[in-house]
């Protein structure tokens, strides 16, 4: 009876524990924080469908053959309550070794799975993913097992799909629809950080204000259905030509802004005269023709231009776009007072 | 096959006694089994595995499974006419393929509760058969 209540008591808080957790990590690790204290296992594993990520723990000792059993019969389980077949392959496990068992147990290193509990993450019809507890052990666990099991999986469950609506949410507000980069909301957040850290601490912060030029033409002479596909490659284009660290945003309509942190007025040069170049030299399919596309841009700088403000290095970047409008398009100009610098392209 | 006809002495169709076994029979398996892997669970396999087995034996489309539990009132009305022997045959087909998925979850942690009390039923079953 004791032992119940013991065992009652590790159930409670493991729950508690997964119920505050907000991030999937934080939610598995809950669990398996607790798991040792309930159930006599050699491993545990979580897979979550919508990433397709497998996140796996094992004892110490466990050999990889065993993990990989594992693996295999988590992703064969999932495929049988999913009725669809998911690629092994596509699958990306974060495996991590733990002691998970008392005292000097050791697993034989030839140990094979010999006994599994494996429960859906299901919760208002829909499965999420699964969960599985593993032992080299015959008949390993038992009927009290599993109705724990399932307790602690219907918590993971629930916390998941939190996560989850939290999550897209959570997209929704930052994420421009059509384009999938940042939006203009996202954008003036980010640049609060970044400009605050660069203003005080003293580091260059450059922003990049791209306009595709005579965007308006493509729009009447195609429609809005093949603007809209012109917009979501060049946001790709932009996307993929930039630091993993840059910031790529919709800032509106046909117009783009990047925030280089770190990136000093050369620098950032390069980066926008890439794109541009990049831009210039591809051909877009726009319904059954070949159009050519240019961008203009515009380049402000911190500490070079001596803005005291992100609204301030917002509005130099635009004046250089301007400029580079001026100019005759298809150039990239650094802010340059009342007379902008700019490159011919 | 000759039309089913009504057991006038108990006022029940032929099929109605193979439908109150199996429902007494799914109850049963639902009390148990929730209690082990809880209601979400659980009711998401029954639909699973009548929408599988639902597709050779189409009247077992008409059960309502929620996480309250079973129900078959739907089929009590329409499937009257059905022969005993589809009723059985069906009922046996989703009994074993939930039997695989309770495998497939926990080894025979689940089967080994409760296959004692599905043989006897499916036993009890073929008997009522027998008989008519």
């Amino acid at each position: 009876m004791r032992l119940i209540f013991k065992n009652l008591n590790v159930l409670r808080s493991t729950i508690n524990a997964i119920s505050t957790s907000i991030e999937i990590k934080e939610i598995v690790e809950s669990a398996v924080n607790n798991l040792p204290h309930l159930f006599d296992f050699s491993s545990f594993g979580m897979f979550w469908k919508e990433d397709l990520l497998l996140f796996l723990y094992q004892e110490e000792s466990c050999p990889l053959s065993f993990a990989q059993e594992v693996v295999k019969n988590m992703v064969k389980f999932f495929s049988i309550l999913g009725e669809e077949s998911i690629d092994v392959e596509r699958i990306s496990v974060q495996a991590e070794k733990r002691k998970l068992r008392p005292g000097q147990m050791m697993m034989d290193p030839k140990a094979t799975l010999k006994s599994r509990l494996t429960l859906p993450l299901a919760v208002e019809g829909e499965i999420l993913g699964c969960i599985s507890l593993n032992s080299d052990q015959p008949n390993a666990f038992d009927a009290q097992d599993l109705q724990f099991l399932s307790v602690i999986g219907y918590q993971m469950a629930a916390t998941l799909k939190h996560f989850q609506r939290f999550s897209s949410i959570k997209n929704i507000a930052i994420y421009d629809t059509l384009t999938g980069l940042f939006n203009r909301r996202y954008f003036e957040e980010r640049l609060g950080i970044e400009a605050q850290k660069s203003f005080y601490g003293g580091t260059p912060l450059s922003l990049v204000m791209v306009d595709i030029d005579l965007f308006k033409k493509v729009n009447d002479t195609f429609g809005h259905t093949e603007g809209d596909q012109v917009l979501c490659k060049i946001s790709s284009l932009l996307k993929g030509s930039v630091r993993k660290k840059d910031t790529v945003a919709r800032y509106g309509g046909e117009e783009f802004i990047l925030i280089l942190p770190g990136a000093g007025l050369e620098e950032s040069f390069v980066i926008a005269e890439r794109i541009r170049r990049l831009v210039e030299n591809t051909v877009f399919e726009v319904g059954r023709a070949q159009v050519n596309l240019t961008l203009s841009m515009g380049i402000s700088n911190f500490p070079s231009h001596r803005a005291k403000s992100k609204e301030e290095l917002v509005k130099m970047a635009d004046q250089a776009l301007y400029d580079a409008k001026r100019g005759g398009r298809n150039k990239v100009c650094i802010f340059a007072g009342k007379s902008a610098q700019w490159t011919v392209g | 096959m000759a039309p089913p006809v009504k057991d006038e002495r108990a006022g029940k169709w032929p099929s109605d006694f193979i439908l109150d076994l199996y429902s007494n029979l799914l109850t049963e398996m639902w009390e148990l089994v929730s209690a082990l892997v809880g209601e979400a669970i659980l009711a998401y396999l029954f639909t699973l595995a009548i929408r599988k087995i639902g597709e050779k034996y189409s009247f077992l489309n008409s059960i309502k499974v929620s996480e309250d539990g079973v129900s078959m009132e739907e089929m009590r009305q329409d499937y009257r006419t059905l022969s005993p022997v589809e009723i059985h045959r069906g009922f046996q087909g989703l009994i074993n393929h939930l039997s695989q998925l309770f495998s497939a979850l926990a080894e025979g942690v689940i089967n080994k509760e409760l296959f004692p009390r599905v043989f006897p039923k499916f036993k009890e079953a073929e008997r009522i058969i027998s008989q008519k």
